[in-house]
């Protein structure tokens, strides 16, 4: 067990899959010589050499239809997407080459697209976005979305395991403030939800950054007894968990940072409506971004991203219902 | 239609607030026989044994009578007072015998149903006119609770234990039932039927006898031994103190209460609560909790013969009321909580509980409790159990003493420590004195080895 920051428990799996693997490879932006915009990837051409940590053009849609055509071939994948926001340029051969490949000619495609995410630090609306739900639209894709130390590596691991195409979700805003204990092996960490804090008043059902924010805003809600739910995959979506902590608590606030229409937490609200209908005691309450692009103004950005304030006051307003 | 409008009266009732609370006072009414109120607004305040609240009148009219006088005590269930609605409804519903037999098909549908009709109108009409009969039973049946909507999951509760949500009180806003509410309801029914022994009451409901007052003049005499000045009012004791003392002598008709005592050194616990700012209680309570994980039989309610354990400690604090008496408010879920968690849970429920502002919620379901008399300096007492639990541990004075220790090499020597005697109050019908040993031992162990 190693303390790690959310940002070093993903470049120890990366790291620990290559040793372990000589099919997988990583390829992107600056991820080389340069090692990566984040550092995720610093060293990494040193020791692995500059055919398995492949710096590509930029071309998002080359890096990932390079990265199907050697994943058919048997290699494992792990394609950096710079900015999660420019996943927009590879989406025609994500979406429809690797999502139908499998539907289409009964071949694995098991590549994994890294796509750090999210907003908060004046990013601006193009570096700031959370395009998480446009891959749950599209069958044939998993997409999973780590908000802790230990988590960003397990679930990194599985995914690069997994036969299927991966969109691993890596919040940027978690990459140096989360810490945590990781354990030095492999491990996997299964596609399911995660109880973050037990409770039985009400569940926050959140993924990835906004698991933190429902933290800090129910450490102490007047006594109530709030639980969190870290939904950890978004696809396949853990219905179980969700309509378990539905029965439980009866009063729901999901909490996306994606802009709110068709984001993640409305398949969520759409799914309690129909199976956990009578486990409900008041309405289901969404706290999401508002359908604007990100400011680069940081008030203006701390304005329509869900913070504490906006996640304490939905709750408190429906544990009073 | 118009032409014969009539009244209809809606009884406001005294509420049943939890299920241990058989008889509410009248704190004050907030309007006059004559005057319009509106539903879900507030028309009297009460005060009970367990908590003051406001009830809300349950139809929107005009208050027609007033039965029940400010301090007046009645039972629950009690007409309070009368309401009269006025509606289209009500003339119907004379001739409701007409069609007694009638579904409560929804209003909405028997209205639209001759319209519907309209095209052999003539041939309608006389349908027609009888047809508003269910809509006037539904009218009445909504009057208990017009305007009240359940959600789904309270609805789900209250069909699978037969309850009568109707006369449920709401804790949400504007008085809205909440699956807490109901669920209040079905663990005191729940625990009553549990048993199948249906001629012993549960315990915790209160029992229907009701002791005599006491003799005014005598009593006065009594109680009058320190102070010439005369109480005012006191021809009878007040309400708290009277249900506190039924409680207590139920309690003890009913438990094999047993008390074991237990020294602890309190050096450590001083130590780290000067670190920390918070009372020693905190850390006895985490001890306490921590124990009961280790003893679930302690956490545990005995109703009869229906013995159960409990996977989480709601933890009962008693607080004192001064000198109109005790509540032991309930942290529920103590068991998540850390030393500084539990002290400021307890500083919040002892300020609103002296503040009055306690809810129902904040009284039911605790598992155990705990009793901290000791700043006046006594060092020992004999709890009695707060029922159904099956323990109560009393926390007295903490005193510097001459102790004996003993370094690690095996020396003896005398030092000065500050000890308390932790009681523990058990029921012996339930557990015996071997495991309430074990359980102090625990509490003991558990607060003599903190870290520092």
């Amino acid at each position: 067990m190693a303390t790690l920051t959310y940002l070093q428990a993903i470049s120890a799996a990366l790291r620990d899959e290559l040793r372990a693997d000589e099919r997988v490879l990583v390829m992107g932006e600056d991820i080389g010589v340069f090692g990566g915009a984040f550092k995720v990837t610093d060293g990494f051409v040193a020791e692995f050499g500059n055919d398995r940590v492949m710096d590509t053009p930029l071309a998002e849609s080359a890096i990932i239809g390079c990265a199907i055509g050697a994943a058919v071939v048997g290699m494992r994948p792990v394609c950096e997407m710079q900015f999660a926001d420019f996943i927009s340029c590879g989406f025609d051969q994500l979406v429809n080459v690797a999502g139908k490949m499998h539907y289409r000619q009964d071949l694995a495609v098991p590549i994994t697209v890294r796509l750090p995410s999210g907003g908060g630090f004046s990013g601006g609306p193009f570096h700031s976005q959370n395009p998480e739900a446009l891959f749950m639209h599209s069958p044939g894709i998993k997409v999973v979305a780590p908000s802790t130390a230990e988590d960003a590596k397990g679930l990194l691991h599985a995914a690069i395991r997994d036969p299927n195409p991966v969109c691993f979700m890596e919040h940027k805003h978690l990459y140096r403030r989360i810490k945590g204990e990781v354990p030095d092996e492999i491990y996997e960490t299964p596609f399911t939800a995660r109880v973050a804090r037990p409770g039985s008043d009400l569940v926050v059902i959140a993924y990835g950054a906004m698991v933190e924010v429902a933290l800090q805003a129910t450490a102490d809600l007047d006594g109530a007894s709030v639980e969190v739910l870290d939904l950890r995959s978004l696809v396949p979506l853990d219905e179980a968990a969700i309509l378990d902590s539905v029965a439980r608590c009866s009063k729901v606030v999901i909490v996306d940072e994606a802009n709110m229409t068709c984001a993640a937490g409305a398949q969520v609200a759409a799914l309690i409506a129909e199976k956990g209908f009578e486990d409900l005691d008041g309405p289901v309450v969404r706290v999401a971004t508002p359908d604007v692009p990100i400011p680069f103004s940081p008030p203006l950005e701390q304005a329509v991203l869900p913070g504490v304030d906006r996640v304490k006051e939905a709750c408190r307003d429906l544990l009073a219902y | 239609m118009t032409s014969s409008r009539t009244e209809t009266l809606v009884d406001v009732t005294m509420p049943q607030m939890g299920v241990s609370v058989a008889e509410g006072t009248v704190v004050g009414w907030r309007v006059g026989v004559g005057e319009a109120i509106g539903a879900e607004q507030t028309i009297c305040d009460i005060s009970t044994d367990k908590i003051d609240t406001e009830v809300p009148a349950p139809v929107s009219g005009v208050v027609a009578e007033i039965l029940v006088e400010v301090d007046q005590t009645v039972e629950v269930g009690t007409v309070m007072a009368r309401i009269a609605v006025e509606g289209d409804a009500a003339p119907n519903g004379d001739r409701a015998p007409a069609a007694p037999a009638a579904e409560p098909e929804p209003a909405a549908a028997a209205e639209s149903a001759p319209a519907a009709d309209s095209a052999p109108a003539e041939d309608a009409a006389p349908a027609a006119a009888a047809d508003p009969a269910p809509a006037a039973e539904s009218a009445p049946a909504r009057a208990h609770a017009p305007g009240r909507r359940y959600s789904p999951v309270v609805a789900r509760i209250a069909a699978e234990h037969g309850i009568d949500l109707s006369t449920v009180e709401g804790t949400g806003r504007g008085g809205r039932v909440r699956k807490q509410d109901v669920l209040a309801v079905v663990n005191g029914t729940g625990n009553g039927h549990a048993g199948g022994a249906v001629e012993d009451p549960p315990l915790h409901i209160e029992s229907p006898y009701r002791p005599d007052p006491p003799a005014p003049a005598r009593a006065q005499v009594g109680a009058g031994g320190e102070a010439s000045g005369v109480v005012t009012g006191g021809a009878t004791l007040p309400r708290m103190r009277r249900v506190i003392g039924e409680r207590m002598k139920q309690s003890l008709d009913t438990a094999a209460t047993c008390t074991t005592w237990i020294e602890v050194d309190m050096s450590r616990v001083e130590a780290a609560r000067a670190k920390l700012g918070v009372t020693a209680l905190a850390f006895v309570a985490r001890a306490t909790i921590d124990a009961l994980r280790e003893h679930p039989a302690l956490n545990a309610w005995l109703n009869g013969e229906d013995y159960a354990r409990h996977e989480f400690v709601n933890l009962g604090i008693a607080v004192s009321l001064g000198e109109d008496g005790l509540i032991v408010p309930v942290i529920h879920n103590a068991h998540e909580l850390s030393v500084e968690g539990l002290a400021a849970r307890i500083k919040d429920i002892a300020r609103r509980a002296r503040a009055r502002e306690l809810s129902a919620d904040d009284v039911l379901g605790g598992t155990f409790t705990i009793t901290n008399p000791g700043q006046y300096g006594s060092i020992m007492a004999t709890p009695i159990i707060n029922q159904p639990q099956v323990g109560i541990l009393d926390l007295e004075a903490v005193i510097k003493r001459p102790v004996v220790v003993t370094d690690q090499d095996g020396n003896d020597s005398i030092a000065i420590r500050p000890m308390t005697i932790l009681g523990l109050s058990w029921d012996h019908r339930a557990l015996d004195g071997a495991l309430s040993a074990q359980f102090l031992a625990t509490v003991k162990r558990r607060l003599e080895t903190l870290p520092v």
